[in-house]
Protein backbone atom coordinates (compact mmCIF):
# COMPACT_ATOMS: atom_id res chain seq x y z
CA UNK A 1 0.00 0.00 0.00
CA UNK A 2 1.40 3.37 -0.97
CA UNK A 3 2.16 5.98 1.63
CA UNK A 4 -0.37 8.65 2.59
CA UNK A 5 0.03 11.49 5.03
CA UNK A 6 -3.10 13.02 6.54
CA UNK A 7 -2.99 15.99 8.89
CA UNK A 8 -6.16 17.31 10.48
CA UNK A 9 -6.89 20.43 12.51
CA UNK A 10 -3.24 21.12 13.19
CA UNK A 11 -2.63 23.99 15.57
CA UNK A 12 0.73 25.13 16.88
CA UNK A 13 1.14 27.83 19.51
CA UNK A 14 4.18 29.18 21.26
CA UNK A 15 2.86 30.73 24.45
CA UNK A 16 -0.03 32.98 23.54
CA UNK A 17 1.05 33.31 19.91
CA UNK A 18 -0.64 31.02 17.42
CA UNK A 19 1.84 30.13 14.71
CA UNK A 20 -0.56 28.34 12.37
CA UNK A 21 -3.89 26.56 12.10
CA UNK A 22 -4.27 24.00 9.33
CA UNK A 23 -7.67 22.30 9.00
CA UNK A 24 -6.53 19.75 6.47
CA UNK A 25 -3.40 18.66 4.67
CA UNK A 26 -2.86 15.54 2.56
CA UNK A 27 0.08 14.11 0.76
CA UNK A 28 0.41 10.97 -1.35
CA UNK A 29 3.29 8.81 -2.42
CA UNK A 30 5.28 10.24 -5.29
CA UNK A 31 4.10 13.83 -4.84
CA UNK A 32 6.61 16.63 -4.65
CA UNK A 33 5.57 19.72 -2.80
CA UNK A 34 7.09 23.14 -2.43
CA UNK A 35 6.28 24.74 0.90
CA UNK A 36 6.64 28.44 0.42
CA UNK A 37 6.75 31.08 3.13
CA UNK A 38 8.70 33.97 4.56
CA UNK A 39 11.23 33.49 7.32
CA UNK A 40 9.57 32.86 10.65
CA UNK A 41 6.11 31.80 9.40
CA UNK A 42 6.58 28.30 10.79
CA UNK A 43 7.79 26.14 7.89
CA UNK A 44 10.37 24.38 10.04
CA UNK A 45 7.90 23.85 12.85
CA UNK A 46 5.28 22.44 10.48
CA UNK A 47 7.75 20.06 8.85
CA UNK A 48 8.99 18.79 12.20
CA UNK A 49 5.40 18.13 13.24
CA UNK A 50 4.74 16.24 10.02
CA UNK A 51 7.93 14.23 10.63
CA UNK A 52 6.92 13.37 14.19
CA UNK A 53 9.82 15.29 15.73
CA UNK A 54 7.54 17.91 17.27
CA UNK A 55 4.01 17.70 18.63
CA UNK A 56 1.13 19.90 17.52
CA UNK A 57 -0.80 21.66 20.30
CA UNK A 58 -3.95 20.34 18.70
CA UNK A 59 -4.90 18.00 15.88
CA UNK A 60 -3.28 14.94 14.46
CA UNK A 61 -0.85 13.69 11.87
CA UNK A 62 -1.58 10.28 10.49
CA UNK A 63 0.71 8.23 8.36
CA UNK A 64 -0.77 5.36 6.39
CA UNK A 65 -0.22 2.48 6.34
CA UNK A 66 -0.08 2.76 10.11
CA UNK A 67 2.23 0.62 12.20
CA UNK A 68 2.39 -0.55 15.75
CA UNK A 69 4.10 1.65 18.31
CA UNK A 70 5.88 0.84 21.53
CA UNK A 71 6.95 3.42 24.08
CA UNK A 72 10.57 2.50 23.39
CA UNK A 73 10.18 2.55 19.67
CA UNK A 74 11.69 4.63 16.94
CA UNK A 75 9.79 7.21 14.89
CA UNK A 76 8.16 6.03 11.70
CA UNK A 77 10.98 4.83 9.49
CA UNK A 78 9.25 5.79 6.26
CA UNK A 79 9.72 9.50 7.00
CA UNK A 80 12.94 11.47 7.25
CA UNK A 81 13.38 15.14 8.03
CA UNK A 82 16.53 16.99 6.94
CA UNK A 83 17.64 20.14 8.73
CA UNK A 84 18.47 23.34 6.91
CA UNK A 85 22.06 22.90 8.05
CA UNK A 86 22.63 19.19 8.57
CA UNK A 87 23.93 17.91 11.87
CA UNK A 88 27.14 15.96 11.43
CA UNK A 89 27.83 13.12 13.86
CA UNK A 90 31.34 12.58 15.18
CA UNK A 91 33.18 10.22 12.85
CA UNK A 92 33.89 9.83 9.17
CA UNK A 93 31.61 10.53 6.23
CA UNK A 94 31.05 6.77 5.84
CA UNK A 95 30.15 6.47 9.56
CA UNK A 96 27.57 9.20 9.11
CA UNK A 97 25.98 7.56 6.09
CA UNK A 98 25.89 4.25 7.98
CA UNK A 99 24.15 5.83 10.99
CA UNK A 100 20.52 4.97 10.27
CA UNK A 101 21.34 1.60 8.70
CA UNK A 102 22.45 0.34 12.09
CA UNK A 103 18.87 0.54 13.37
CA UNK A 104 17.24 -1.35 10.52
CA UNK A 105 18.53 -4.81 11.33
CA UNK A 106 20.93 -5.04 8.40
CA UNK A 107 24.05 -7.19 8.67
CA UNK A 108 27.50 -5.62 8.39
CA UNK A 109 27.93 -6.69 4.78
CA UNK A 110 24.68 -5.06 3.65
CA UNK A 111 25.51 -1.92 5.58
CA UNK A 112 28.90 -1.67 3.87
CA UNK A 113 27.34 -2.18 0.46
CA UNK A 114 24.67 0.43 1.02
CA UNK A 115 27.17 2.94 2.38
CA UNK A 116 29.29 2.41 -0.74
CA UNK A 117 26.22 3.03 -2.91
CA UNK A 118 25.34 6.12 -0.91
CA UNK A 119 28.86 7.48 -1.25
CA UNK A 120 28.78 6.98 -4.99
CA UNK A 121 25.30 8.46 -5.31
CA UNK A 122 26.34 11.59 -3.43
CA UNK A 123 29.75 11.72 -5.15
CA UNK A 124 31.52 11.65 -1.82
CA UNK A 125 33.58 8.50 -2.44
CA UNK A 126 36.85 10.39 -2.29
CA UNK A 127 35.90 11.80 1.11
CA UNK A 128 34.57 8.54 2.62
CA UNK A 129 37.15 8.29 5.38
CA UNK A 130 37.44 12.01 6.03
CA UNK A 131 36.23 13.43 9.30
CA UNK A 132 32.73 14.57 8.47
CA UNK A 133 32.95 17.90 10.30
CA UNK A 134 35.60 19.05 7.84
CA UNK A 135 33.20 18.92 4.87
CA UNK A 136 32.01 22.08 3.14
CA UNK A 137 28.37 23.17 3.40
CA UNK A 138 27.44 21.62 0.04
CA UNK A 139 29.22 18.37 0.86
CA UNK A 140 27.49 18.18 4.23
CA UNK A 141 24.13 18.64 2.54
CA UNK A 142 24.93 15.84 0.07
CA UNK A 143 26.10 13.63 2.91
CA UNK A 144 22.85 14.28 4.77
CA UNK A 145 20.89 13.38 1.64
CA UNK A 146 22.89 10.18 1.21
CA UNK A 147 22.38 9.38 4.91
CA UNK A 148 18.65 9.50 4.20
CA UNK A 149 18.76 7.96 0.71
CA UNK A 150 20.38 4.70 1.90
CA UNK A 151 17.33 4.21 4.16
CA UNK A 152 14.93 4.42 1.20
CA UNK A 153 12.45 6.84 2.79
CA UNK A 154 8.97 7.19 1.33
CA UNK A 155 8.60 10.74 2.52
CA UNK A 156 11.47 13.18 2.66
CA UNK A 157 11.09 16.58 4.32
CA UNK A 158 13.80 18.97 3.17
CA UNK A 159 14.05 22.17 5.17
CA UNK A 160 15.51 24.92 2.98
CA UNK A 161 18.02 22.45 1.56
CA UNK A 162 19.70 24.94 -0.73
CA UNK A 163 19.57 28.10 1.37
CA UNK A 164 23.25 28.02 2.29
CA UNK A 165 24.67 26.53 -0.91
CA UNK A 166 26.48 27.86 -3.94
CA UNK A 167 25.01 27.44 -7.44
CA UNK A 168 26.86 24.22 -8.32
CA UNK A 169 25.86 22.56 -5.07
CA UNK A 170 22.25 23.62 -5.62
CA UNK A 171 22.08 21.87 -8.98
CA UNK A 172 23.77 18.74 -7.57
CA UNK A 173 21.30 18.61 -4.69
CA UNK A 174 18.40 19.25 -7.08
CA UNK A 175 19.52 16.31 -9.21
CA UNK A 176 19.75 14.06 -6.19
CA UNK A 177 16.30 15.02 -4.95
CA UNK A 178 14.65 14.66 -8.34
CA UNK A 179 16.21 11.20 -8.52
CA UNK A 180 14.50 10.29 -5.29
CA UNK A 181 11.18 11.64 -6.55
CA UNK A 182 11.59 9.60 -9.72
CA UNK A 183 12.07 6.55 -7.51
CA UNK A 184 8.66 7.19 -6.01
CA UNK A 185 9.40 9.07 -2.79
CA UNK A 186 7.17 11.92 -1.72
CA UNK A 187 9.13 15.10 -1.05
CA UNK A 188 8.34 18.32 0.75
CA UNK A 189 10.78 21.14 0.13
CA UNK A 190 10.52 24.33 2.13
CA UNK A 191 12.06 27.51 0.89
CA UNK A 192 11.51 31.22 1.19
CA UNK A 193 12.56 31.71 -2.42
CA UNK A 194 12.31 29.84 -5.72
CA UNK A 195 15.25 27.63 -6.61
CA UNK A 196 16.15 24.93 -9.10
CA UNK A 197 14.73 22.49 -6.58
CA UNK A 198 11.39 24.17 -5.94
CA UNK A 199 10.77 24.44 -9.67
CA UNK A 200 10.73 20.64 -9.85
CA UNK A 201 7.78 20.39 -7.49
CA UNK A 202 4.30 19.50 -8.71
CA UNK A 203 2.46 21.21 -5.89
CA UNK A 204 3.06 24.54 -4.25
CA UNK A 205 1.66 25.50 -0.88
CA UNK A 206 2.01 28.88 0.73
CA UNK A 207 2.20 29.23 4.49
CA UNK A 208 1.09 32.76 5.24
CA UNK A 209 -0.65 34.44 8.17
CA UNK A 210 -0.95 31.14 9.97
CA UNK A 211 -2.74 29.45 7.07
CA UNK A 212 -1.66 26.93 4.48
CA UNK A 213 -2.92 27.69 0.96
CA UNK A 214 -2.57 25.52 -2.09
CA UNK A 215 -1.26 27.89 -4.73
CA UNK A 216 -0.67 25.49 -7.53
CA UNK A 217 -1.02 21.81 -8.20
CA UNK A 218 -0.14 20.11 -11.43
CA UNK A 219 -1.45 16.79 -10.11
CA UNK A 220 -4.85 18.37 -9.47
CA UNK A 221 -4.91 19.94 -12.92
CA UNK A 222 -4.21 16.59 -14.49
CA UNK A 223 -7.04 15.07 -12.48
CA UNK A 224 -9.50 17.76 -13.54
CA UNK A 225 -8.23 17.77 -17.11
CA UNK A 226 -9.19 14.16 -17.72
CA UNK B 1 63.79 22.30 54.82
CA UNK B 2 65.99 19.46 55.90
CA UNK B 3 63.11 17.60 57.47
CA UNK B 4 60.99 18.10 54.34
CA UNK B 5 63.64 16.43 52.22
CA UNK B 6 64.22 13.55 54.64
CA UNK B 7 60.46 13.06 54.95
CA UNK B 8 60.08 12.96 51.18
CA UNK B 9 62.85 10.41 50.86
CA UNK B 10 61.29 8.30 53.59
CA UNK B 11 57.96 8.58 51.79
CA UNK B 12 59.46 7.37 48.51
CA UNK B 13 61.11 4.49 50.32
CA UNK B 14 57.76 3.52 51.81
CA UNK B 15 56.07 3.61 48.43
CA UNK B 16 58.68 1.62 46.59
CA UNK B 17 59.40 -0.90 49.35
CA UNK B 18 55.85 -2.16 48.82
CA UNK B 19 54.84 -1.36 52.41
CA UNK B 20 51.79 -3.56 53.01
CA UNK B 21 49.94 -1.10 55.26
CA UNK B 22 50.41 1.72 52.79
CA UNK B 23 49.19 -0.26 49.83
CA UNK B 24 46.19 -1.58 51.78
CA UNK B 25 45.19 2.01 52.44
CA UNK B 26 45.56 2.89 48.77
CA UNK B 27 43.54 -0.21 47.86
CA UNK B 28 40.69 0.79 50.19
CA UNK B 29 40.59 4.27 48.68
CA UNK B 30 40.36 3.01 45.14
CA UNK B 31 37.91 0.21 45.87
CA UNK B 32 35.52 2.54 47.68
CA UNK B 33 35.75 5.48 45.29
CA UNK B 34 35.61 3.42 42.11
CA UNK B 35 32.56 1.55 43.43
CA UNK B 36 30.91 4.85 44.31
CA UNK B 37 31.51 6.40 40.90
CA UNK B 38 30.40 3.18 39.15
CA UNK B 39 27.13 3.18 41.11
CA UNK B 40 26.45 6.89 40.66
CA UNK B 41 27.51 7.36 37.04
CA UNK B 42 24.60 5.92 35.07
CA UNK B 43 21.70 7.24 37.17
CA UNK B 44 23.39 10.66 37.36
CA UNK B 45 23.95 10.68 33.62
CA UNK B 46 20.31 9.79 32.96
CA UNK B 47 19.16 12.52 35.32
CA UNK B 48 21.51 15.02 33.69
CA UNK B 49 20.15 13.99 30.30
CA UNK B 50 16.54 14.36 31.47
CA UNK B 51 17.25 17.78 32.93
CA UNK B 52 18.84 18.89 29.68
CA UNK B 53 16.31 17.45 27.23
CA UNK B 54 12.90 17.19 28.87
CA UNK B 55 10.86 20.18 29.88
CA UNK B 56 8.90 19.62 33.06
CA UNK B 57 7.78 21.88 35.88
CA UNK B 58 10.39 22.27 38.58
CA UNK B 59 13.28 21.51 36.26
CA UNK B 60 15.21 24.66 37.10
CA UNK B 61 14.64 24.16 40.80
CA UNK B 62 16.17 20.71 40.49
CA UNK B 63 19.19 22.07 38.63
CA UNK B 64 19.64 24.76 41.28
CA UNK B 65 19.41 22.17 44.06
CA UNK B 66 22.02 20.01 42.37
CA UNK B 67 24.31 23.00 42.03
CA UNK B 68 23.88 23.80 45.68
CA UNK B 69 24.52 20.18 46.72
CA UNK B 70 27.86 20.24 44.88
CA UNK B 71 29.08 22.76 47.41
CA UNK B 72 27.89 20.98 50.56
CA UNK B 73 30.91 20.23 52.79
CA UNK B 74 31.73 16.55 52.96
CA UNK B 75 31.51 16.53 56.77
CA UNK B 76 27.90 17.65 56.54
CA UNK B 77 27.08 14.72 54.28
CA UNK B 78 29.07 12.52 56.66
CA UNK B 79 27.19 13.79 59.69
CA UNK B 80 23.81 13.29 58.03
CA UNK B 81 24.68 9.79 56.95
CA UNK B 82 26.11 9.07 60.42
CA UNK B 83 22.80 10.06 62.03
CA UNK B 84 20.87 7.89 59.58
CA UNK B 85 23.14 4.85 60.01
CA UNK B 86 23.90 5.09 63.73
CA UNK B 87 22.29 2.53 65.99
CA UNK B 88 19.40 4.81 66.96
CA UNK B 89 18.98 6.13 63.41
CA UNK B 90 16.31 5.06 60.90
CA UNK B 91 18.65 2.58 59.18
CA UNK B 92 20.49 1.54 62.33
CA UNK B 93 19.46 -2.10 61.98
CA UNK B 94 21.48 -2.41 58.82
CA UNK B 95 24.70 -2.16 60.91
CA UNK B 96 26.44 -0.25 58.15
CA UNK B 97 28.20 2.36 60.25
CA UNK B 98 32.02 2.09 60.13
CA UNK B 99 32.00 -0.20 57.10
CA UNK B 100 33.20 0.18 53.54
CA UNK B 101 29.62 0.07 52.17
CA UNK B 102 28.82 3.08 54.35
CA UNK B 103 31.78 4.91 52.86
CA UNK B 104 30.59 3.97 49.38
CA UNK B 105 27.12 5.31 50.13
CA UNK B 106 28.62 8.55 51.43
CA UNK B 107 30.77 8.97 48.35
CA UNK B 108 27.87 8.18 46.02
CA UNK B 109 25.98 11.03 47.70
CA UNK B 110 29.00 13.29 47.30
CA UNK B 111 29.73 12.67 43.64
CA UNK B 112 26.12 12.37 42.46
CA UNK B 113 25.37 16.12 42.29
CA UNK B 114 28.70 16.78 40.57
CA UNK B 115 27.94 14.16 37.93
CA UNK B 116 24.37 15.40 37.44
CA UNK B 117 25.36 19.04 37.07
CA UNK B 118 28.26 18.40 34.77
CA UNK B 119 26.45 15.88 32.57
CA UNK B 120 23.48 18.25 32.45
CA UNK B 121 25.66 20.99 31.01
CA UNK B 122 27.42 18.47 28.77
CA UNK B 123 24.12 17.37 27.23
CA UNK B 124 22.88 20.94 27.09
CA UNK B 125 25.84 21.94 24.97
CA UNK B 126 25.10 19.23 22.39
CA UNK B 127 23.20 20.67 19.45
CA UNK B 128 19.46 19.96 19.57
CA UNK B 129 19.70 18.81 15.94
CA UNK B 130 21.81 15.83 17.04
CA UNK B 131 18.85 14.32 18.86
CA UNK B 132 16.42 15.13 16.05
CA UNK B 133 18.75 13.72 13.41
CA UNK B 134 19.26 10.51 15.36
CA UNK B 135 15.52 10.10 15.87
CA UNK B 136 14.49 10.87 12.31
CA UNK B 137 17.07 8.43 10.98
CA UNK B 138 15.29 5.75 12.97
CA UNK B 139 17.24 5.47 16.23
CA UNK B 140 15.08 4.29 19.14
CA UNK B 141 15.37 6.79 21.96
CA UNK B 142 17.86 4.80 24.02
CA UNK B 143 20.14 4.53 20.98
CA UNK B 144 19.72 8.24 20.33
CA UNK B 145 20.77 8.78 23.95
CA UNK B 146 23.93 6.75 23.32
CA UNK B 147 24.59 8.88 20.26
CA UNK B 148 24.37 12.00 22.40
CA UNK B 149 26.71 10.42 24.96
CA UNK B 150 29.16 9.90 22.14
CA UNK B 151 28.75 13.46 20.90
CA UNK B 152 29.35 14.79 24.43
CA UNK B 153 32.04 12.27 25.37
CA UNK B 154 34.75 14.78 26.28
CA UNK B 155 32.54 16.79 28.58
CA UNK B 156 31.16 13.59 30.13
CA UNK B 157 34.66 12.25 30.73
CA UNK B 158 35.49 15.54 32.42
CA UNK B 159 32.41 15.06 34.61
CA UNK B 160 33.62 11.61 35.66
CA UNK B 161 37.08 12.94 36.47
CA UNK B 162 35.64 15.80 38.50
CA UNK B 163 33.29 13.48 40.38
CA UNK B 164 36.11 11.05 41.11
CA UNK B 165 38.33 13.93 42.22
CA UNK B 166 35.72 15.03 44.71
CA UNK B 167 35.49 11.64 46.43
CA UNK B 168 39.00 10.18 46.21
CA UNK B 169 40.35 13.11 48.20
CA UNK B 170 37.59 13.77 50.71
CA UNK B 171 38.24 13.28 54.43
CA UNK B 172 35.11 14.36 56.26
CA UNK B 173 32.56 11.81 55.17
CA UNK B 174 34.93 8.81 55.11
CA UNK B 175 36.16 9.67 58.59
CA UNK B 176 32.67 9.93 60.06
CA UNK B 177 30.96 6.90 58.51
CA UNK B 178 34.06 4.76 57.86
CA UNK B 179 35.72 5.25 61.22
CA UNK B 180 39.30 5.14 59.88
CA UNK B 181 39.79 1.47 60.86
CA UNK B 182 43.23 0.27 59.81
CA UNK B 183 43.14 -2.37 57.10
CA UNK B 184 39.44 -1.94 56.52
CA UNK B 185 38.07 1.56 56.29
CA UNK B 186 41.21 3.65 56.44
CA UNK B 187 41.68 5.33 53.08
CA UNK B 188 44.22 7.80 51.76
CA UNK B 189 42.70 11.04 53.07
CA UNK B 190 41.80 9.71 56.52
CA UNK B 191 45.25 8.13 56.84
CA UNK B 192 46.93 11.41 55.93
CA UNK B 193 44.85 13.23 58.53
CA UNK B 194 45.66 10.63 61.22
CA UNK B 195 49.37 10.25 60.55
CA UNK B 196 49.82 14.00 60.44
CA UNK B 197 48.04 14.45 63.73
CA UNK B 198 50.40 11.84 65.22
CA UNK B 199 53.39 13.76 63.90
CA UNK B 200 54.45 10.95 61.56
CA UNK B 201 54.74 12.56 58.20
CA UNK B 202 56.38 10.00 55.93
CA UNK B 203 53.26 7.90 55.29
CA UNK B 204 51.14 11.04 54.88
CA UNK B 205 53.54 12.46 52.32
CA UNK B 206 53.71 9.14 50.47
CA UNK B 207 49.92 9.00 50.25
CA UNK B 208 49.81 12.65 49.24
CA UNK B 209 52.17 11.80 46.40
CA UNK B 210 49.81 9.07 45.23
CA UNK B 211 46.92 11.53 45.12
CA UNK B 212 49.02 14.09 43.30
CA UNK B 213 50.16 11.53 40.77
CA UNK B 214 46.58 10.39 40.26
CA UNK B 215 45.40 13.95 39.66
CA UNK B 216 48.17 14.47 37.14
CA UNK B 217 47.42 11.19 35.39
CA UNK B 218 43.68 11.80 35.10
CA UNK B 219 44.16 15.29 33.77
CA UNK B 220 46.77 14.17 31.29
CA UNK B 221 44.37 11.50 30.12
CA UNK B 222 41.62 14.06 29.74
CA UNK B 223 43.84 16.50 27.90
CA UNK B 224 45.22 13.86 25.54
CA UNK B 225 41.78 12.49 24.68
CA UNK B 226 40.55 16.01 24.07
CA UNK B 227 43.62 16.90 22.06
CA UNK B 228 43.17 13.87 19.84
CA UNK B 229 39.53 14.83 19.39
CA UNK B 230 40.52 18.24 18.12
CA UNK B 231 43.09 17.01 15.61
CA UNK B 232 40.70 17.14 12.69
N1 LIG C 1 10.68 26.18 20.67
C1 LIG C 1 10.18 27.38 20.35
N2 LIG C 1 9.73 28.22 21.32
C2 LIG C 1 9.22 29.42 21.01
N3 LIG C 1 9.11 29.90 19.77
C3 LIG C 1 9.53 29.13 18.76
C4 LIG C 1 10.09 27.82 18.99
N4 LIG C 1 10.41 27.30 17.80
C5 LIG C 1 10.08 28.21 16.87
N5 LIG C 1 9.55 29.30 17.44
C6 LIG C 1 9.07 30.50 16.73
O1 LIG C 1 8.18 30.10 15.74
C7 LIG C 1 8.34 30.90 14.59
C8 LIG C 1 8.48 30.04 13.37
O2 LIG C 1 9.71 29.37 13.38
P1 LIG C 1 10.13 28.42 12.19
O3 LIG C 1 9.20 27.27 12.16
O4 LIG C 1 11.57 28.11 12.38
O5 LIG C 1 9.91 29.33 10.90
P2 LIG C 1 10.52 29.19 9.45
O6 LIG C 1 11.15 27.85 9.33
O7 LIG C 1 9.34 29.36 8.54
O8 LIG C 1 11.49 30.30 9.26
C9 LIG C 1 9.55 31.79 14.83
O9 LIG C 1 9.09 33.12 15.11
C10 LIG C 1 10.19 31.20 16.05
O10 LIG C 1 10.72 32.23 16.86
MG1 LIG D 1 13.11 27.33 8.98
Amino acid sequence: MALRLEARQLVKRFGARELFRIPEFNLRAGESLYLQGENGVGKTTLMKILAGLDKPCDGSVRLLPARRRWWLSALDQKVIYLHQTPYVFAGSVADNIAYGLRYRGFDQQTIRQRVALGLRWSRLEALAEHDAVTLSGGEKQRMALARAWVLEPQLLLLDEPTANLDVDSVSLVADMVSGMVADGAAVIVSSHQKTALTRLCQRRLHLINGQLREVFSSTRQEQYGH
Amino acid sequence: MDSLITTSIAALELLFSGDAELWTIIGVSFRVSLSAIAIAAIPALLLGFTLAMVQFPGRWALVAICNALMAVPTVVVGLTLYLVLSRSGPLGEWHLLFTQPAMVVGQVLLCFPVLVCMSHSAFQSVDKRAWETARTLGAPWHKALLTLVNEARFALLAALVAGFGRIISEVGCSMMVGGNILGYSRNIPTAIALETSKGEFAQGVALGMVLLLLALLLNFLLASVRGRGQQV
